[in-house]
């Protein structure tokens, strides 16, 4: 194919995403504009859900098992490895956090680490473990990834609410009366609106210094190179001498620490793990997946529809306060899985990795 | 002249089969060797016990006058060496500085970061020393084949590769970047990097190379100077015995028109279109070739033609009746032979033996169903006679397809298309995989089938066969039919200008028409 060719398929492309974007401003300029002029309608209510700095707060605390669990997916995808087990490891690493929290208990400390962040870290490391188990299953044994994935995730479903009723006898763990708390920044915690950035969750902070640090390992290590590498042609990489397998295995513990993150702050925050249907966790697993895949494997552009996402909760709740008109949460949960479609059909600018879910083979066998 | 490696009575045993036998092989410093040779020669096998990809049977590898027991590239890499495989092993999304300084990046900042400054830089140091014309910034995916390979080359020559081994270098390049691969072969060699490159092309050994290696069946059967010998003696070095080297098909009047294209336009899988507005047609006792580097539209354009895709404009007319719409039985069923340009794919059911495999296509004919079961006996006879005409070896009926080496596969289809009897043969790549003596046979009957009458329509990316074989050669350009020439009254130059998409009379405007210039 010419280069003329690729180039108006770009155009075509960068127009999409012009109009797309476009279309989100209008709509938002549109109930702001509604709201100013209509006060006390549905749009003017909208309006002060949107600006509030409570709807904000509740947002990025929302978004925070959703992106640490995408920029574990990008790495691993990046790698070659589809981890769709993402809502496996938040479900286990929450789980495990709040048990072992509760096992230590809530108000101890351990050399001088309170019991609930030895919990928090038990968390990721059970996450870790159980990728360590996925990566050795797809890449040792070349599993099929998204089958191995599948059955991460059943396993943790199956798993945590089974433990929970081993001891508490129900599939919901008591509340552990405490939580991570808030971490305030005096001064900059005044600032009207945007405060609610230095106010928040330490998770918050976390996933503020993960989502830049993640884009930084990615683009400009060279172990971010040969995990790219890795995904797009992995014989690129084995002919100059790097251990494609290595590489893998390290992406793909690096979405289990990640995710363990996420899924340790999801209970810790609450102070409880809910085991009830889908857990707690309920998708935000596969919904990091969504979000990745729209940001286009950019951990910042994850993040951002992390962001969106977790927003639209955020006001879907609020608006549920506002007496008169319920939405139906289940109608906004939709929302991730029609901009999915929306994105790979329409836009089509998500550019997977070449050789993502391929095994790899080095040749040294037949030798 | 030192000497830069020296292959000392190598063998290579694989489980039922010698790929090397008690080879010597021996080049000079600076120097350009072709190692040359038919298809399961046993050159790229000799050329990775060099690259520490296998370890020989028996036999040293001795690389500046030191014996080397290489257990991985990566000691082959240390002493040296670097290959440059056939298919290139580049990360299309990242750039070429990227891509060269892969696995060995340099770092700042305590190793935690890339440098990519420097590696901007020592790329462009690296490009200008031997007078690459690089852009460090392009991607990979943006950049021609002739960029890529140079950017593989590179990536040896950082690594500190004095000695480098290309593979097949010129498959996929058109003749002017053949040329200039060729150039940068002088550039490198003189200075003091040696070249051994792997071919089975014999006027590409005989112009850039000093010295020529000529392997048959494992072994070595002779060491050449390049000028010092010539075309027919390599060439029976090559096979064992004379071979003609040039098909010629001698001016015969054509007859009816078979196939008519008319205004045909094609997308590709991915809905870009791939085939714009091309028109030609193809009489009997004529062979049409297309010439063309691969991926400009010509496999989309034999498709629409044998009914594997659906034309998104214009109209075909076979035998003078519109068959835009037929199905591909009905055109097989009306006598429309076509070899695939993927055996694998489309050529053969690998794990069907060749008994099935010889009926595909005729599995409702009433030569081998008349009443509705496929009699066996018969198509094991037609199997049988095909495997005997064509010299397929080994000659097991019996066996999987996927049993035999891919020269073997190809010369079963061209038998079982040829047998059909047809009226139009559709011939994508026919002697591609395929070594010299099977070339020659399919050129060969191929021309009988025009002798006979048939129309013919042969697609390649060799340009000495298409160019030998046709009456008339339309060239492809990014979809378009360039122009039809006469080949016999045309240079390889000018085909090849054409096919990088150049008309010689656009000197003034753009390279590229605006659509709907031919209409």
């Amino acid at each position: 194919m010419s280069t003329t060719t690729i180039d108006r398929l770009r155009d075509t492309e960068l127009s999409y995403r012009a109009t797309l974007a476009g279309g989100a401003l209008s709509v938002f300029l549109l109930i702001a504009l509604l709201g100013l002029a209509f006060p006390g309608s549905i749009w003017g209510n909208f309006l002060a859900i949107l600006t509030s700095r409570s709807t904000l707060s509740s947002a990025l605390r929302l978004s925070v098992p959703i992106t640490f669990a995408a920029l574990g997916g990008i790495f691993s995808e990046k790698a070659g490895v589809v981890n769709i087990g993402l809502e496996g490891l938040l479900i286990i690493s929450a789980f495990t956090a709040v048990i072992t929290t509760a096992v230590v208990g809530p108000e101890m400390t351990v050399l001088g680490l309170p019991a609930i962040w030895i919990g928090f870290f038990a968390g990721i490391l059970s996450s870790v473990l159980f990728s360590a188990l996925f990566a050795v299953v797809c890449i040792r044994f070349k599993a099929d990834q998204i089958i191995a994935g599948l059955a991460v995730w059943l396993i943790a479903l199956g798993l945590a609410p089974f433990a929970a009723t081993v001891y508490y006898g129900g599939v919901n763990t008591d509340n552990l009366g405490t939580t991570l708390g808030t971490w305030t920044i005096p001064v900059l915690s005044d600032i009207p609106f945007f405060g609610a950035f230095f106010d928040a969750d330490p998770a918050v902070y976390m996933m503020l210094v993960a989502v830049p640090a993640s884009w930084y390992v990615l683009n400009r290590t060279a172990f971010g190179r040969h995990v790219r590498a890795s995904g797009e042609n992995p014989k690129a990489l084995d002919t100059v001498g790097v251990d494609v397998s290595r590489v893998r295995y390290a992406g793909v513990l690096l979405s289990g620490f990640l995710a363990g993150i996420g899924g340790s702050a999801l209970s810790l925050g609450l102070g409880q793990f809910v085991g009830n249907n889908q857990t707690m966790v309920n998708g935000k697993g596969f919904i990091a997946i969504v979000a990745y895949l729209f940001g286009n494997y950019n951990p910042i552009g994850a993040f951002g529809a992390s962001f969106l996402f977790a927003g639209l909760e955020a006001a879907q709740i609020r608006l549920q306060q506002v007496p008169g008109y319920a939405i139906p949460d289940s109608l906004i949960q939709t929302i991730p899985y029609v901009t999915v479609l929306v994105v790979l059909a329409l836009v089509g600018r998500t550019r997977i990795p070449e050789a993502a879910g391929e095994h790899y083979d080095t040749g040294d066998d037949n030798r | 002249m030192s000497t830069a490696v020296h292959l000392d009575e190598i063998t290579k045993r694989f489980p039922g089969v010698v790929a090397n036998d008690d080879v010597d092989l021996t080049v000079e410093r600076g120097t350009v060797h072709a190692l040359l040779g038919e298809n399961g020669a046993g050159k790229t096998t000799l050329m990775n016990i060099l690259y520490g990809l296998y370890e020989p049977t028996e036999g040293t590898v001795h690389v500046d006058g030191e014996p080397r027991d290489f257990d991985s590239p990566a000691d082959a890499i240390d002493a040296g060496i670097g290959m440059i495989h056939q298919h290139f092993m580049l990360v299309d999304p990242m750039t070429v500085a990227e891509n060269i300084v892969l696995g060995n990046e340099p770092r700042k900042w305590f190793g935690t970061t890339v440098d990519r400054e420097r590696a901007r830089q020592e790329v462009i140091d690296l490009s200008n020393r031997y007078g690459f014309d690089v852009n460090p910034d392009d991607a990979i995916e943006d950049v021609s084949v002739g960029v890529q390979q140079r950017v593989e080359i590179l990536k040896a020559l950082y690594r500190g590769a004095d000695i480098l081994i290309l593979d097949e270098p010129t498959a996929v390049l058109t003749p002017q970047e053949v040329e200039e691969l060729f150039r940068v072969f002088e550039e490198l060699t003189a200075q003091g990097k040696t070249i051994i490159f792997i071919s089975h092309k014999l006027g590409e050994a005989m112009h850039a190379a000093d010295d020529i290696t000529v392997l048959r069946d494992g072994k070595n059967v002779g060491t050449v100077k390049a000028d010092e010998t010539s075309n027919e003696e390599l060439a029976e070095l090559m096979v064992g015995r004379e071979v003609l080297l040039e098909p010629k098909a001698e001016p015969q009047e054509p007859g009816d028109e078979v196939l008519a294209v008319q205004h045909l336009s094609a997308e590709d899988n991915r809905g870009i279109p791939a085939v714009s507005d091309v028109s030609f047609d193809i009489r009997e006792g004529e062979v049409f070739g297309i010439a063309g580097v691969d991926g400009n539209g010509q496999s989309q354009l034999v498709e629409a033609i044998t009914g594997l895709r659906t034309p998104t404009g214009g109209a075909i007319s076979y035998k003078g009746r519109d068959i835009t719409g037929a199905s591909r039985r009905s055109r097989i069923a009306d006598g429309m032979a076509y070899i695939p340009e993927d055996r694998h794919e489309r050529g053969l059911v690998m794990d069907f033996d060749l008994v099935q495999n010889g009926i595909l296509g005729s599995q409702h004919s009433p030569t081998f169903a008349a009443d509705g079961r496929i009699n066996w006996s018969d198509a094991r006879d037609h199997a049988e006679r095909i495997i005997d005409e064509y010299d397929v070896r080994p000659p097991h009926a019996d066996a999987d397809a996927e049993s035999f080496s891919g020269g073997n596969q190809q010369k079963f289809i061209v038998g079982r298309e040829f047998e059909r009897e047809p009226d139009l043969v559709v011939a994508t790549h026919p002697t591609r995989g395929v070594d010299i003596g099977a070339m020659e046979f399919i050129h060969e009957r191929l021309l009988d089938l025009r002798a006979e009458g048939k129309a013919v329509l042969l697609v390649s990316s060799k340009l000495d066969e298409v160019q030998g074989l046709s009456d008339r050669l339309g060239v492809m350009h990014d979809g378009e039919l360039m122009d039809i020439v006469d080949p016999r009254n045309t240079t390889e130059e000018e085909i090849g200008l054409l096919m990088a998409g150049e008309r010689p009379d656009a000197d003034a405007t753009d390279a590229e028409p605006p659509v709907g210039d031919a209409k």
